[in-house]
């Protein structure tokens, strides 16, 4: 894939950051069907990436891939290398449960516990960390300020997850992502069953996430992508047509198909 | 273009035709269905008033105490309802304290653990439990179940617990094999399936995409069935057991084969005793008295009402529930 990126662009990647997740020859299957060929990419730290490409091209199943939640499903298998911080994560030997406190993950739909508003963040902290009732009312509130949602909360705490509206649910999973610490953050589709009043909250969110976190969102909609993220990769039928810098994919693509795509001109 | 004005009143009138066979259609079926849910009110209102009806006698000649005497005399005709209220709520609540734990353990095997190819198999014949007769439950906790916990567990446990304040008197006595714990055991046999197979449709609700999330911030599989999966389908689980607690109140055969059949009231869980149900079952063929009778239609009654009772206590439970989470 590093013959795409253009010479000078490898070099300013290099030189502003080092890759936290690199994919090697990553192949990935659902039973024999194959869903992602051959994907070699490597994504900055502590920028945003985002996927783009027609529905079924294999954007959210890589992002699947690098938390291994594909895993709790039978005849879903991956080939390759993924590397976080030069550790191969789809090693056998990796602790599932590790891996996804270091990668964290919101869906296209908010998914809040069946527990109050407090107890969706602590619940997360709680699993790795023995801290006070005071450290933990102090991380819940840090954890809801970072998702923007503490002001409309915070005289709530006890109210079911369930009783916020879907912006603010979709928030507060943020929230209870950013509390447990991750390095990365995978977002698939955070906004797409969003308004776009919420998709805006969201979308800033994400510009300020970006300078601790590792940021891969998966999007159907261009304009976010071109909005929030620095790099965007370009995907097709399992394939990664083209991977380079944001402005360069939505100014001047060096595929035809990419081209074709985000004029829409097919997808 | 003339020819389709022309058509035009003809489709009209065949069109107000089919309206008006749809309103019709449409009203014979609201008028069925409606129907057949008031026949549901009307023989549940039937059934009460011919209980309270039939036990009125036995119920004015002892008045409250009918409630509170464990004597139960055909000879002196002295009836009381006391022994036989004690044994089905004391056999119901052991059974449900053995099945629920383990009937959910199944379906959080099945749902979560179990390989796939044996998901269906083992499902099955949990299934297949429901199935089977309730006297085969009682011949086989008479002739093997019984003897066996007569023999062996009985006798253990009674060893085990001798001289512990409190233990020693809820497994004291001679090990007669048949009692409140046997009809309890077999009970939780019985009503396992019900909580397996509804727990584990309610588990088949819950959405991949939560317990993806959960797993997501690294959650182990008992993390997520504890804080997510149950607290989620936590109203059908409830449902289940009630379910289940209803069958077991007013299980008849099976109890009655293995419960002893004695009116008297022990602390100890391997004492014979009897349930409301087996009572009416063993006695009606033989009470001769008006009174007798009557007050085996009371203790009809006083079931219909303890049933009743706690499906509108679990309700209420579930309201509360719901209130204090908001959803």
């Amino acid at each position: 894939m590093s013959q795409m990126l253009s010479p000078d662009m490898t070099i300013a990647a290099e030189a502003v950051t080092k890759a936290k997740i690199e994919v090697k020859n990553l192949n990935f299957y659902y039973g024999q069907s194959k869903a992602l060929k051959d994907i070699t990419l490597s994504l900055p730290e502590r920028s945003v990436t985002a996927f783009i490409g027609p529905s079924g091209c294999g954007k959210s199943t890589l992002l699947r891939v690098f938390n291994r939640i594909y895993e709790l499903y039978p005849k879903q298998t991956a080939e390759g290398q993924v590397l976080l911080d030069g550790q191969n994560v789809l090693d056998r030997s990796q602790d599932l449960n590790l891996l996804r406190t270091k990668i964290g993950m919101v869906f296209q739909k908010p998914t809040p516990f069946p527990m109050s508003i407090y107890e969706n963040i602590a619940f997360g902290v709680r699993l790795y960390e023995k801290i006070s009732k005071a450290e933990m009312d102090g991380r819940v509130e840090q954890a809801l300020k970072r998702a923007a949602l503490w002001t409309e909360v915070k005289d709530k705490l006890n109210a079911s997850g369930l009783s916020l509206s879907g912006g603010q649910q979709q928030r507060l999973c943020i929230a209870r992502t950013v509390a447990v610490k991750p390095e990365v953050i995978l977002l698939d589709e955070p906004a797409s069953a969003l308004d776009p009043l919420s998709t805006a909250k969201i979308e800033e969110l994400i510009d300020e996430l970006q300078a601790d976190y590792t940021i891969v969102i998966v999007t159907h909609n261009m304009q976010q992508a071109a909005r929030v993220s620095k790099q965007t990769a370009f995907m097709y039928l399992g394939e990664l047509v083209e991977f380079d810098r944001t402005e360069k994919i939505f100014t001047s693509p060096r595929e035809k198909r990419t081209q074709d795509y985000i004029t829409g001109r097919f997808g | 273009m003339s020819a389709v004005q022309e058509a035009l009143p003809a489709v009209r009138s065949s069109r107000d035709a089919t309206v008006r066979r749809f309103a019709l259609t449409d009203a014979i079926f609201h008028a069925t269905t409606r129907a057949a849910a008031i026949l549901v009110l009307v023989l549940l209102g039937g059934v009460a008033i011919s209980l309270v009806a039939g036990s009125w006698q036995a119920l004015s000649t002892f008045g409250f105490s009918f409630l509170t005497t464990e004597s139960w005399n055909p000879v002196t005709e002295k009836f009381g309802a006391l022994a036989p209220i004690y044994g089905t709520i004391i056999t119901s609540a052991i059974a449900i304290l053995i099945a629920v734990p383990l009937g959910i353990g199944i379906a959080i095997f099945l749902t979560e653990l179990c390989p796939r190819p044996l998901r269906r198999p083992i499902g099955m014949a949990v299934e297949l439990l429901a199935g089977i007769p309730s006297i085969i439950y009682g011949i086989w906790g008479l002739f093997v179940l019984a003897p066996f916990l007569q023999t062996t567990v009985q006798p253990f446990i009674i060893s085990v617990f001798h001289g512990i304040p409190g233990l020693n008197g809820l497994f004291a006595g001679p090990p007669y094999g048949i009692g409140l714990l046997t009809s309890a055991m077999i009970l939780a046999i019985m009503i396992l399936p019900f909580i397996t197979s509804i727990t584990k449709d309610v588990f088949d609700t819950v959405p991949s995409v939560l317990k993806e999330s959960a797993y997501g911030i690294g959650c182990t599989t008992w993390e997520v069935t504890r804080r997510v999966v149950i607290p989620y389908t936590r109203i059908g689980i409830m449902g289940g057991i009630m379910l289940a607690l209803g069958r077991a109140l007013g299980e008849t055969m099976a109890v009655t084969f293995v419960i002893g059949n004695a009116h008297r009231i022990s602390t100890s869980l391997f004492a014979p005793a009897t349930t409301i149900s087996a009572t009416i079952a063993n006695e009606f063929t033989e009470a001769v008295g008006d009174l007798y009778t009557s007050s085996l239609v009371a203790l009809g009654l006083i079931l219909f009402v303890i049933t009743f009772l706690i499906l509108a206590i679990a309700r209420y439970m579930l309201m509360r529930i719901d209130a204090r989470t908001g959803a």
